[in-house]
């Protein structure tokens, strides 16, 4: 998982900045963001919004949701394409109740 | 991280409001506004997250009605604007006559259509990613369109419409008539508009616009213009023109449909193009004078043909009216060669009553008049095969190179060289005759290899004929005098045409004829032995040669004229009956002197001694003279009661002595036909440069009426037989049939050898009857056999 607070790598354009309400920044890689379709719409290069231009996305959530956000896609990405027999660790458990609430309607405006 | 504040409070914070507290009104407002800068291509500065939380808050809100209604009538708003900036401005002026400039127009308009279109869907992609949220939650559940279709169908009411329609169809439209009339026009313009039209489908159903608007005004400019094309072409060019023509529209057409217009209108327009240009049209094609069908055949015209029968097969009715014209084509060919042979026969006829057949072309370079006749005859025969072998050979080389080996063109080839050679009575013998003289003197300037071509391409031509026991019966004539007289150049060559008649004709059909080969050999062999025998016993001062045929395998020939032979020749003859005799029992030797041959050696005054080569009985002849002094004559008469020869027989073997190249014998007085008056003495005086002195005899072999009806008698005769045979045949095996199954039966059964007619076959029937084979039954239509 790559969250870094501080931008120790140099944006490729492999590398996304996702920046929380409350002023956290994250750089994910970009194949990961784009599991989200809401993510994927806002950089589509072909639309060319400012977020694909800047390729900066502003998240409307906490960090704390974000972040949760983000691994999950993470765990999607990696666990998507996973063949029958291997072992899917569960999800549900890595949730804190006290986000849960707030990362539900963050998964349905992320489509995700 | 902030996550240990996080696990210290326990409790769960309720989800906060997405967004400032604010009304729909003013969200709307404020996405209104957004939403315009999209359509208008200034979406860089805009925040898709923020765009994306209007609408997500507007949806949230209930207000997915509101956001829905208000994206649909900005869209429309700037459609209307685009089509009056860009569509209202390059209308077609309409005023001008001038083609290029109205093709132009339409060009422009065309262009700018795509041009509306691309910009539409770029911003309609961009409103959708932005609206993706009242995709999935607000359309499905309010039964509306997703933003994609809805901005399709606006697009469908606001620019495909009067008059925007009607013009980019005429523009269309003009652009296809352009390029046909032969001007290049910009394709990709006119493909550009054509898959807008393609990819817009109705508000209900699958239909797509193109196929709805488009596609048949396409078909109905077609069906006219190629209507009006065909009758053009037709009037102004030949055919192998016409026909490029035609192949090219077809081309250019299905190119069209591929490059610019859907592959949905090609069918249809190629049946347009089958209708307009073809189907009414094929007669007038095939029958054009100076060019038609016929023209190019002459000219073998390969590639117009085969473009002929390329378009033909397109269309239902082009195969059997092709078929039609070539059977007509090869039959009116087939005639023509049939009436140049009998057209000449008819000449001879003039001339000579009796020699209205050709012979074996025996006394070549006589300057006799039968003879030259008999050579004409044969040549006419000879003819008249090469000319059908030629006609054959052209009509594959087009079949093969031009009509694909179509197996229907060539059952008609084959039926249509199969009746007009019927039609000529003589082909049979026409057809032995050339095989005859090819397997006598045809290895001489040819290679095996090319008379085994010429041969094969016989046995086709011989396929087709439909009485194939006439030809058995020339066939074999012709086969025994090359055996007796030793003139078929090889045996293997013999035998291989043989084999080919087998192959052809089954067993029963050779059967005879190896008879004769059998015949051959058991000869030689028998006389073999004699030789040895003789050796032992009387020593003869003749050279004695005999060949025993079968009776039945040889076929009868010539004048079975009697003749007395000289003291030598009985002595000779009598010796080897007796030793036939003794070695077979109970067989009758009949001696055939009129199909023999002898080598006299006789000296002359020269001082030379020739070998003469003559026939048995003109050897009876000379031997008449060996006793006498060459000053004494020996009249007509003298020699006639002498040798006994029958008087058409004597003159003919005098004629060939005495009148000749080579005269052996004087004639008193000198003329070139014999009287009953004349005599002769032996020319003491002849000399010749060779050695060997073949002396054949004249015009012998000319089969003149007598002849002919008796072969022909001969032939109905053995067809009686076949038929009683094979009525017979049947009866024992089915005990009771039906008049007409056995007439077809019959029918069948011998169609390979001849084809008998109905009424013959009754009248064997009812002469089996009358011998008690078969008994009529009671219906009065079938028969019982009667064992």
């Amino acid at each position: 998982m790559a969250t870094e607070q501080n931008g120790a790598t140099q944006s490729s354009d492999d590398w996304v900045r996702l920046i929380s309400a409350d002023g956290y920044k994250y750089f994910v890689k970009r194949k990961i963001v784009l599991v989200s379709p809401t993510l994927r719409s806002m950089l589509d290069a072909s639309s060319n919004f400012a977020e694909a231009a800047s390729n900066t996305c502003r998240v409307n959530e906490r960090g704390a949701v974000l972040e949760k956000l983000l691994e999950y896609l993470s765990f999607k990405f990696l666990y998507e394409n996973a063949s029958l027999n291997e072992d899917i660790p569960d999800f549900q458990e890595r949730i804190a109740p006290e986000i849960a609430l707030e990362l539900l309607t963050a998964a349905d405006y992320y489509d995700s | 991280m902030a996550a240990p504040v996080r696990r210290s409070t326990k409790f769960i914070k309720p989800p906060k409001k997405h967004g400032p507290n604010i009304s729909v009104d003013e969200i709307w407002s404020k996405l209104s506004v957004n939403i315009v800068e999209i359509l208008n291509h200034r979406a860089e500065l805009l925040s898709y997250e923020e765009n994306y939380r209007y609408a997500y808050n507007l949806v949230l809100y209930r207000a997915g009605d509101t956001l829905y209604k208000g994206a649909c009538k900005l869209i429309a708003e700037n459609l209307d604007k685009l089509a009056e900036q860009d569509i209202k401005s390059v209308f077609p002026s309409g005023s001008s006559d001038n083609a290029i400039q109205q093709s132009q127009e339409s060009e422009l308009l065309l262009k700018a259509v795509r041009k509306v279109w691309d910009d539409f869907t770029t911003s309609l992609l961009r409103l959708r990613d932005i609206l993706r949220y009242m995709d999935r939650v607000y359309t499905t559940s309010a039964r509306v369109p997703e933003t994609w279709d809805t901005g399709l169908l606006i697009f469908l009411e606001h620019i495909i419409r009067p008059p925007f329609q009607g013009h980019i169809i005429a523009a269309i439209l003009n652009q296809i008539q352009t390029e046909r009339e032969g001007f290049d026009i910009n394709r990709s313009a006119v493909k550009g508009c054509v898959d807008v039209l393609l990819s817009l489908e109705e508000r209900n159903g699958d239909m797509t616009i193109y196929k709805r608007d488009l596609e048949p005004e396409i078909l109905r400019e077609s069906e006219a213009f190629y209507k009006a094309e065909g009758e053009k072409l037709l009037e102004t060019c030949g055919a192998p023109e016409y026909l490029q023509r035609v192949e090219s529209r077809f081309d250019s057409e299905e190119s069209r449909t591929h490059h610019y217009l859907s592959s949905q209108t090609d069918a249809p327009l190629r049946r347009i193009l089958e209708q307009h240009l073809l189907s009414p049209h094929l007669p007038s094609i095939l029958h054009k004078l100076h060019s038609g069908l016929d023209f190019m055949i002459d000219g073998d015209k390969l590639d117009d043909l085969s473009r002929l029968y390329r378009l033909f097969i397109m269309v239902p009715e082009g195969l059997p009216l092709l078929k039609k014209a070539l059977r007509e084509s090869v039959i009116r060919r087939g005639t023509e060669i049939n009436a140049s042979s009998t057209g000449t026969d008819i000449t001879s006829q003039k001339a000579n009553e009796d020699e209205d057949l050709s012979s074996k072309a025996k006394g070549k370079g006589k300057a006799r008049p039968p003879v030259t006749l008999a050579t004409q005859t044969l040549q006419i025969a000879l003819k008249w095969v090469q000319d059908v072998l030629d006609l054959k050979d052209k009509f594959d080389i087009i079949w093969s190179r031009s009509f694909k080996e179509n197996r229907d063109i060539e059952a008609t080839l084959n039926e249509a060289f199969g009746s007009f050679i019927n039609l000529n009575a003589k082909s049979p013998e026409f057809i032995s005759l050339f095989i005859d003289d090819h397997l006598k003197k045809g290895l001489k300037g040819k290679s095996e290899l090319e008379v085994d071509l010429v041969l094969d391409k016989t046995i086709t031509v011989f396929r087709f004929i439909s009485d194939k026991d006439i030809f058995e019966t020339h066939y074999k004539k012709h086969l025994s005098k090359r055996l007796l007289f030793n003139r078929s150049v090889s045996d293997d060559a013999e035998r291989g045409m043989l084999a080919k008649l087998k192959v052809e004709c089954g067993t029963q059909f050779t059967q005879r004829m190896e008879g004769m080969f059998h015949d051959m050999k058991i000869s030689s062999e028998t006389m073999e032995a004699y030789r040895k025998h003789s050796e032992q016993a009387q020593n003869l001062n003749i050279e004695l040669s005999v060949i025993i045929q079968t009776s039945t395998f040889w076929p009868t020939m010539g004048h079975q004229t009697p003749c007395v032979f000289p003291e030598l020749l009985i002595k000779a003859s009598k010796s080897f009956e007796q030793f036939y005799l003794s070695r077979h029992t109970g067989r009758r030797l009949t001696w055939q002197p009129w199909l023999g041959s002898a080598e006299v050696r006789t000296a002359f005054n020269s001082g030379k001694t020739h070998v003469l080569n003559v026939s048995t009985l003109a050897m009876v002849i000379l031997l008449l003279f060996e006793d006498l002094d060459g000053s004494e004559f020996l009249t007509y008469e003298d020699i006639k009661s002498a040798t006994d020869i029958e008087d058409t027989e004597l003159q003919r073997q005098l004629q060939s002595l005495a009148c000749a190249k080579y005269k052996i014998l004087k004639k008193h007085p000198p003329s070139r036909e014999i009287s009953t008056q004349d005599s002769f003495s032996f020319n003491a005086e002849f000399s010749s440069p060779l050695h060997n002195i073949k002396i054949s005899t004249i015009a012998s072999k000319v089969e003149n009426a007598d002849e002919r009806k008796e072969t022909k008698d001969r032939v109905e005769e053995e067809r009686r037989y076949s038929m009683d045979a094979c009525i017979v045949r049947i009866m024992k095996d089915r005990k009771h049939m039906t008049h007409n199954d056995l007439v077809n039966e019959v029918t069948r059964q011998l169609t390979g050898r001849f084809l008998p007619n109905p009424l013959d076959i009754k009248k064997r029937i009812e002469g089996l009857i009358e011998r008690e084979y078969l008994e009529r039954c009671e219906d009065r239509k079938s028969y019982n056999y009667v064992a």
